[in-house]
């Protein structure tokens, strides 16, 4: 299958240039979409098992190296990097794919993202409490990150980015200042936990000069339990999380529906 | 909402040059010209600019409050924003030509960004949330030293945060995330067998024969009793050696492999390592990592430890695998309740006391 390259002039901005690339790329997954049947067949009988096993493993380490960062994975990078010439059995490929992260590894590589389809790999298991997460000490973006998602979710789901600024200047945390454990404390928060897809970091229209808001991002829908981070903020106050019956509601209603999934 | 002013009231006097009609002007937004220029069958009152440029000067005014005080019509304990549409309203009234009814226009959208903004501020029922609280809180549980300030200010600025206080939030916070753990690679050699099983707790004679049996029993006794004597008194004495540091700095931790290890013997570090076990069991001492993945020992503030097994595992000649089960200060048992067990596993044998010792 011969891949379609779209030639770029160099005198396009870096910004126009990426939308081109990923244009490209999204050719490269719009062929995901166009196997027939008889392709399928085809690809069955022209690889052996010991090939597509070989090919499943290789996905599962490709997407176990792409997840250290954290940053959600393109089933068009999966597609061109590694599935390749076996595309056309690519449903069934992904299929073990899932069933040996969940099986031999306990994650779930989940779709946070049906339209561009983009994935990420979660725990299968909960962390219970009174037993250690890791035996490694923790990471503190973890618990910079606790923050901005906790003032999110109980302020409604949608805050203007300087409650988030002022919250941690009363930490301590200055985005203006290098910090000791996070150094650029504004480029953790807008650029790597946005790319990283743990919060969304939107221009609110009609602002002069320019503001943003911050939400959850679609990994942090995923992979935080909006219960558990209630249940805390509980401790924190020493206050019934109930008492916040309307963040209680929707914690509540998140959970069942992530455990049905 | 609006009251639309009387807009479809016919137009004054024309001077005959086609009739444009009111919404015909309306939709004119090339209309620049304070003066009116071309056909105008706009009544001189519509067209005055001093009073077109009054009502254009008091959208801008109205629309710079906005834009400056957004903090303020946003507070739910006033009704600045109403105040400013009925404003707008009234100016509204007076509009007859594109250029003002377009700043109406632009006024009207700021206005309703913020009303929107405003309405979804409003939690019909439960607690409020106060991040200022929320993050006094934090400060509490990370560990935050309040100094007693005698000037009395209420500065957020006070106390001493420890260093291990994003540590700490850290740990706790993970229990709310189903991160996949990250993956990597396991360094060094992995031991595809089991252990055997244990040779020797402590060195013990061969059984002797009938002969010397007889004589045995007493000397036997006063032998075990010397050693255990013996480890008695060499753990108090490291005890001793370990609150002599503590007494001169006691929250400076003490790098584990420092101490045990003795530069000139191989065998006195493992025996350092022995008796160093004896005394985490017994909640003497407290043992965790550092954030360099260290083990360093520390001083226990509390008597409250929680376990009881010290094994020592002689796996070959020259290796030595220790298992100590190390107690936790009752301050940092996890907000739940159960305590945290730690386990640390060190090894060493003769090349890596070589290495270490350099």
């Amino acid at each position: 299958m011969s891949q379609r390259k779209r030639a770029v002039p160099a005198s396009q901005s870096k910004t126009k240039r990426r939308s081109q690339v990923s244009l490209d790329e999204d050719d490269e997954d719009a062929n995901f979409s166009q196997i027939t049947s008889s392709q399928v067949q085809r690809a069955r009988e022209n690889f052996t098992s010991d090939q597509i096993d070989r090919k499943v493993a290789e996905v599962v380490q490709f997407i176990l190296i792409k997840d250290q960062k954290k940053i959600p994975i393109r089933r068009a990078d999966i597609g061109k990097h590694v599935i390749k010439e076996y595309k056309a059995i690519y449903i069934e490929i992904m299929n073990r794919v899932c069933r040996k992260f969940d099986q031999v590894f306990g994650l779930k590589l989940v779709e946070i993202d049906p339209k561009n389809h983009i994935y990420i790999l979660i725990n299968k298991l909960e962390p219970i409490h009174g037993e250690p997460v890791s035996m490694r000490p923790g990471n503190p973006k973890t618990g910079l990150l606790f923050v901005i998602l906790s003032v999110i979710f109980m302020k409604g789901g949608v805050i203007k980015e300087n409650l988030v600024w002022n919250t941690l200047k009363k930490l301590r945390v200055d985005p203006g200042e290098k910090h000791e454990e996070f150094g650029d404390v504004k480029k953790v928060v807008t650029d790597e936990f946005v790319r990283q897809k743990y919060l969304e970091y939107v221009k609110i229209p009609h602002t002069e000069p320019v503001e943003y808001e911050f939400r959850w991002g679609l990994r942090a829908e995923k992979e935080v339990s909006k219960l558990k981070l209630l249940k805390f903020v509980g401790e924190l106050f020493d206050q019934d999380p109930q008492s916040w019956t309307q963040q209680f509601r929707e914690a509540s209603a998140t959970e069942t529906s992530s455990q049905r999934s | 909402i609006r009251s639309k002013g009387s807009q479809e009231e016919t137009a004054g006097t024309s001077n005959g040059l086609g009739g444009r009609n009111r919404s015909e002007r309306a939709c004119d937004m090339g209309d620049e010209d304070d003066t009116g220029a071309g056909p105008s069958a706009i009544s001189d009152e519509d067209d005055d600019p001093t009073r077109r440029r009054e009502i254009r000067s008091k959208y801008r005014d109205l629309i710079n409050q906005v834009q400056q005080n957004r903090e303020d019509m946003l507070n739910p304990a006033n009704n600045k924003l109403t105040d400013v549409l009925e404003e707008a309203n009234k100016l509204f009234a007076n509009v007859r030509q594109a250029r003002e009814a377009a700043l109406d226009a632009q006024l009207l959208v700021l206005a309703t960004d913020l009303g929107k903004e405003k309405a979804s501020q409003l939690h019909a029922e439960g607690s409020a949330f106060d991040p200022s609280a929320f993050a006094e809180h934090l400060l509490s549980f990370m560990g935050l030293n309040r100094l007693e300030d005698e000037s009395g200010q209420d500065g957020n600025l006070e106390g001493y945060l420890p260093q291990s206080a994003w540590q700490r939030l850290a740990k706790r916070s993970e229990y709310c995330f189903k991160t996949a753990p990250s993956f990597h690679y396991i360094l060094g050699s992995f031991l595809a067998e089991p252990p055997p099983p244990r040779q020797r707790v402590e060195r013990q004679r061969k059984a002797p024969s009938k002969e010397a049996k007889r004589m045995m029993p007493t000397q036997l006794k006063k032998m075990e009793e010397s050693n255990q004597e013996a480890t008695e008194r060499e753990v108090e004495r490291i005890l001793g050696c370990l609150q002599k540091y503590f007494a001169d700095d006691p929250e400076e931790p003490i790098s584990y492999y420092e101490f045990v290890i003795d530069p000139n013997s191989f065998s006195r570090t493992v025996e350092n390592i022995f008796h160093m076990s004896f005394l985490i069991r017994d909640g003497l001492v407290k043992m965790n990592l550092d954030k360099y993945g260290l083990p360093c020992i520390g001083k226990i503030k509390s008597t409250g430890h929680h376990f009881s097994c010290v094994c020592l595992n002689v796996l070959r000649d020259d290796m030595y695998y220790w298992c100590t089960i190390a107690p936790v200060e009752e301050g940092e048992v996890e907000l739940g309740g159960a305590a945290v067990r730690n386990q640390c596993v060190i090894s060493i044998n003769q090349k890596s006391w070589r290495v270490s010792i350099l």
